[in-house]
């Protein structure tokens, strides 16, 4: 199977594990990832709200170029990027205003979007197109024993009508992946709510604040860790963690890993060869897992 | 029983003062077309009078039937019964009462917070002295009504307020529904608030975490979340109005910047331009405890190189 491959600019920057977890486990379920030719940033985020415009057009810059590969999917390992990529094709298609605008800017470049290709996470990818039988399959260390939370945050499951994958309300995507791999999931109520990063840019006390629930709420429910689905879910409860048990003076740890990380250790990858942290791998250690 | 008609068994939560939090369970028949008001309202004819719960006119029109169903928040008048066993797989509908509100009785929560909200971007129209007198008329272009219209459309329900995160965290936000309501009178060209309106809007803008969440439940599809952004946009032209808005705007724009300077989102880069060199050296060194500072310096983006195409994109004068 052959799939374009959009990292996002902090899995090539600052996250970087996660674009290295998520090429071992397609490389070892048989995925081809066609990284994207020149592809440039989703706008984080923040962009559609200064410019939406721009933002539309240089989100399909992107997909129009999937579309010239002659492929149709784009996945992702970011659920900022996936969303602000298909918000884009959402408004595009809904908006004939902003079309108009769109389509003026985009003539006489490259950009030639037809509206057949869209971004897709991979972990819809994992679950619908490789299917977990084969996932199953691929496992050569089961991590038995393992309470792995399961951590979706908002934007790969709302809107639910422009994410279009699994209930918002009560998904279970990432349940699947993980009792695919032996271990157990565990679920709590904050798994769908946010982790506050988009906060850290106005509100960092808020943010970090978010941060300390989702922390929380997994530890509660008895977790040894966490995953999650995305870049800036991980800046914001991997790397920025320590600034949340600073605040909130706290004695314990709740690592948070990437989704493809878990599955690739399940593979028989080295915590070294995904890169994982400190204290995830402590976990794993402790539970004889490694 | 006809044909279609089948059982549901609904767990409703129910509490009272004198009782506390108790779940009851109740078997109902219903049809295809039977909303869970309809559901409510049996239960309360046929078998418990001493259920509560607030509904009105079945349709989507007054708000007040807001509640958890099966965990989503919901109109009950817009839920149909056998929908709800679809999309679970279970026979049990299970009902509780909307989050974040004191609960008064079963499913009847206290509304006060959500309605102070609201009445703090005073909601209603501020006309001009000459419209008042009689002397002038009010006039809507065609293109401002259509932005209008969609943030016009709420009806008080408070089931984005119940399911918005940075409402729990932050006495300063406003919520999603109060932004909805507050934008639509901020950008009416016929309103003369508009100095007021955006002092008690901008600041608060910033404070919303884009979690999608009032997006998700907004049974009149309107968006909140989109009049929020909106209201961040006047932060430029009004300048900022507290520290939110002014660390936000600055961080913004950093994206912006970063994107039509390289293409990329540089994250060190944006930091240090939001928080300042020290405030970011500061961070640093606390991320350092963890082996994390690293992370950040050691960015190794590339520069688009399609980055003249991406500037006229992004609407850059050729
Ligand atoms: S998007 Fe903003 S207003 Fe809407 S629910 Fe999330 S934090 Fe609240
Ligand atoms: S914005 Fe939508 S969800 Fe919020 S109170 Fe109004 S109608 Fe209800
Ligand atoms: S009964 Fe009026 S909105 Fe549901």
């Amino acid at each position: 199977m052959k799939l374009a491959y959009y990292p996002g600019c902090t899995a090539h920057g600052s996250a970087v594990e996660i674009d290295v977890a998520t090429r071992k486990v397609a490389q070892t379920l048989g995925v081809e990832l066609k990284e994207v030719e020149d592809w440039n940033c989703c706008g984080g985020g923040f962009l559609d709200e200064r410019d939406p415009v721009g933002h539309a057009a240089i989100n399909l810059r992107n997909l129009s170029k999937v579309e010239k590969m002659g492929l149709e999917k784009m996945v992702t390992p970011c659920s900022v990027c996936l969303h602000s990529h298909r918000l884009a094709v959402h408004k595009y298609e809904e908006d004939p205003v902003l079309k108009e605008e769109v389509d003026k800017r985009t003539q006489g470049t490259t950009v030639q979007y037809s509206g057949k290709a869209n971004a897709e996470h991979i972990v819809w990818v994992l679950l619908r197109d490789v299917g977990l039988e084969k996932i199953k399959a691929a496992v050569k260390k089961p991590l038995v024993g393992l309470k792995v939370a399961t951590y979706y945050g908002c934007q790969m499951l709302r809107p639910g009508e422009v994410m279009g994958f699994e209930d918002p309300h009560s998904p279970h995507s990432l349940a699947d992946l993980v009792a695919a791999v032996g271990a157990t999931p565990v679920t709590f109520p904050a798994m769908t709510y946010c982790c506050g990063f988009p906060l850290m840019g106005s509100n960092e006390k808020g943010g970090l604040r978010l941060a300390y629930n989702i922390m929380k709420g997994a530890r509660d429910a008895g977790a040894d860790l966490l995953i999650h689905p995305c870049s800036l879910c991980h800046l914001q409860l991997d790397v920025t963690q320590v600034k949340v048990r600073d605040m909130f003076s706290l004695d314990w740890t709740m690592p948070a890993i990437y989704a493809t990380q878990l599955l690739a250790l399940a593979f028989g990858f080295s915590p070294e060869e995904v890169q994982l942290g400190r204290n995830a791998a402590e976990v794993l250690r402790q539970k004889g897992l490694i | 029983m006809k044909e279609l008609d089948k059982e549901v068994k609904v767990k409703v939560k129910r509490f009272s003062e004198e009782k506390g939090t108790w779940w009851q369970e109740y078997t109902v028949k219903v049809d295809k077309y039977t909303q869970m008001t309809e559901v409510l309202k049996r239960i309360k004819e046929e078998q418990d009078p001493t259920l509560s719960y607030r509904a009105s006119c079945h349709m989507a029109v007054c708000g007040s039937c807001g509640m958890r169903i099966n965990g989503a928040p919901r109109l009950a008048c817009r839920t149909i019964a056998l929908e709800e066993v679809d999309r679970t797989g279970s026979d049990t509908i299970v009902v509780e009462p909307m989050d974040g509100y004191p609960v008064l009785k079963d499913l009847v929560v206290d509304l006060t917070d959500f309605y102070n909200r609201m009445y703090k971007v005073k909601p209603r129209l501020h006309p001009s002295e000459d419209v008042l007198k009689g002397k002038s008329e009010h006039r809507l272009k065609p293109e401002d009504q259509s932005r209008l219209w969609k943030f016009a459309q709420c009806i008080w329900c408070g089931l984005c307020v119940s399911s918005c995160p940075a409402v729990r965290i932050d006495v300063e936000f406003l919520g999603p529904a109060a932004h909805a309501k507050g934008y639509r009178f901020l950008s009416d060209p016929r309103d003369t608030s508009f100095e007021e309106r955006a002092k008690v809007l901008i600041d608060s803008a910033w404070r919303c975490t884009y979690c999608y969440m009032c997006y998700e439940v907004c049974p009149r599809d309107i968006e909140p979340v989109e009049a929020i952004k909106l209201t961040r946009t006047y932060t430029t032209k009004f300048g900022p109005t507290g520290d939110a808005s002014s660390f936000g705007e600055r961080h913004s724009k950093a994206v912006e910047e970063s994107i039509a300077e390289t293409g990329m989102l540089q994250g060190g880069k944006v930091y240090v331009k939001t928080y300042g060199l020290v405030n970011s050296l500061i961070s640093m060194i606390e991320l350092m405890k963890d082996g994390k500072a690293t992370k950040l310096i050691m960015e190794r983006q590339k520069k688009v190189r399609g980055i003249d195409e991406l500037r006229k994109l992004l609407g850059e004068k050729q």
